[in-house]
């Protein structure tokens, strides 16, 4: 197939001939479904399109696009995909990994793209569980997970990524789930009209190894209720019956979920997704205290790596021409 | 890049494949049920969940007059989230071939 035939129009001009291979009911085709979606609308020929990925059961992504791909060595993809988007700035550059690939062995690698601001969508798919060795604690599995590795219940605190992301200096960090079909690529719309490096945690279910492992934060009817889906502007209310909010304390620098009956409106927080502090605690909210925090926590317009290094401006543009005679 | 529901599900509703599915895309005839093929992400859970056998990928032969007629009803019956018991006369229909003249296009009562 050439291609640089045809400008694909559809998701499915976005679907690789390989067999999908993940176990039944996985997470990953619900991301896959939105990813080919997501790009069909942002219209990008597949040949300036590359997806980049480490090792696990997210990895295997890219072969199952039609665009660009490089399955790469375990936890590295982020430091792959960071040469290919410099070479050719040109290249619109996805990362795909799990929480062992992103979080643990290549923990280091998520840090520095996020903090060179790389002009990359890093989609980290969280699924809080070695899914492809068959079901080792990750970094990322809540304390008391049994596992091989852990017989008696994990005891180590699990990493929270997206604080971990701010920390490390992120622009853009964000949050969505697998099953959340309508909102999820809201998200990844927004992490790639971002320039710099848009990280995104995707809360994945592991149906064989960490079933449920997120609740009803993915469960579609019982979702509401678990999760706030923010908006830059809008005020922080959440719940099916839209009934509850959440209160800023300024002095204590931390959120309070409230119940809208009791609260006037006005003194419910307004989403600000400049606002790093905020961000930070809207990262760390959690069940059953809180609602999880999806949608855009944290968007800042600095500029990104290529930009700031005057990268773009030396690059000559892709030369399809030059390709085409090489084939 | 959808499942979807054939004949063989008609007047024998087990509902089994609602209870797996992590997108809810099942929707529900009077009797028989069917896939949302624009909602289905292609995941496959549903179908060894079948006892009649009635999910198929659409990659097999024969799969598009069923990915349209899932299609068709899909925009007018109600979503089903939750299993719930077969019809009483499950044994009868069971295994039955070409159940087409028998289906309903009312949508379940609700």
């Amino acid at each position: 197939m050439n291609l640089m035939d045809t400008k694909p129009v559809t998701a499915a001009d976005y679907a690789s001939d390989q067999e999908v291979r993940w176990c039944p009911g996985c997470g990953d085709y619900a991301i896959l479904k939105v990813v080919k979606n997501v790009l069909a609308e942002i219209a990008r020929p597949r040949d300036e399109v590359v997806f980049v990925s480490g090792i696990g059961c997210a990895a295997r992504f890219p072969y199952y696009l039609s665009t660009y791909g490089f399955h790469t060595i375990h936890g590295r993809a982020a430091a792959v995909a960071t040469g290919v988007k410099l070479a050719n700035p040109g290249l619109d550059v996805w990362v795909i990994g799990g929480d062992g690939d992103f979080m643990s062995i290549g923990g280091n690698h998520t840090l520095h793209a996020l903090r060179r601001n790389v002009d990359l969508n890093m989609l980290l798919f969280n699924n809080a569980i070695y899914g492809l060795t068959k079901g080792q604690s990750s970094p990322t599995s809540p304390i008391g997970t049994r596992s091989p590795t852990t017989p008696n219940g994990s005891v180590e605190q699990p990493v929270n990524a997206l604080a971990f992301a701010l920390g490390a200096g992120a622009k853009f960090v964000a949050r969505g789930a697998d099953t959340l079909q309508t909102h999820l690529p809201t998200v990844l719309k927004r992490a790639h009209e971002n320039k710099g490096a848009s990280f995104v945690e995707i809360l994945q279910n592991c149906i064989v190894y960490a079933d449920g492992a997120f609740g009803a934060i993915n469960d579609r009817s019982e979702s509401h209720n678990a999760t706030i889906r923010l908006e830059h502007g809008q005020p922080m209310i959440f719940g099916k019956e839209e009934d509850k909010g959440l209160v800023w304390n300024e002095k204590a620098q931390e959120f309070r979920a409230v119940a809208l009956a009791d609260t006037p409106e006005q003194q419910l927080a307004v989403h600000d997704e400049t606002n790093i502090q905020r961000a930070f605690a809207l990262a760390r909210l959690e069940q059953p205290d809180f609602p999880v925090a999806l949608g855009v926590l944290y968007a800042s317009d600095a500029p990104e790596y290529a930009h700031a290094r005057g990268f773009t401006a030396k690059r000559k543009p892709f030369d399809r021409e030059a390709l085409k005679s090489l084939l | 890049m959808t499942y979807a529901v054939n004949e063989a599900c008609i007047r024998c509703k087990h509902t089994d494949c609602v209870e797996v599915c992590p997108v809810d895309c099942f929707y529900e005839g009077e009797n028989m049920l069917v896939i949302h093929p624009d909602e289905c992400i292609d995941c496959g859970v549903c179908e060894p969940e079948c006892p009649e056998e009635a999910i198929l990928a659409d990659t097999e032969p024969d799969a598009e007059k069923w990915v349209e007629l899932n299609r068709k009803y899909a925009d007018i019956w109600p979503n089903i989230t939750e299993r719930k018991d077969p019809p009483p006369d499950v044994a009868e229909w069971s295994g039955k071939p070409d159940k087409m003249d028998y289906i309903s296009s009312e949508p379940a009562a609700l």
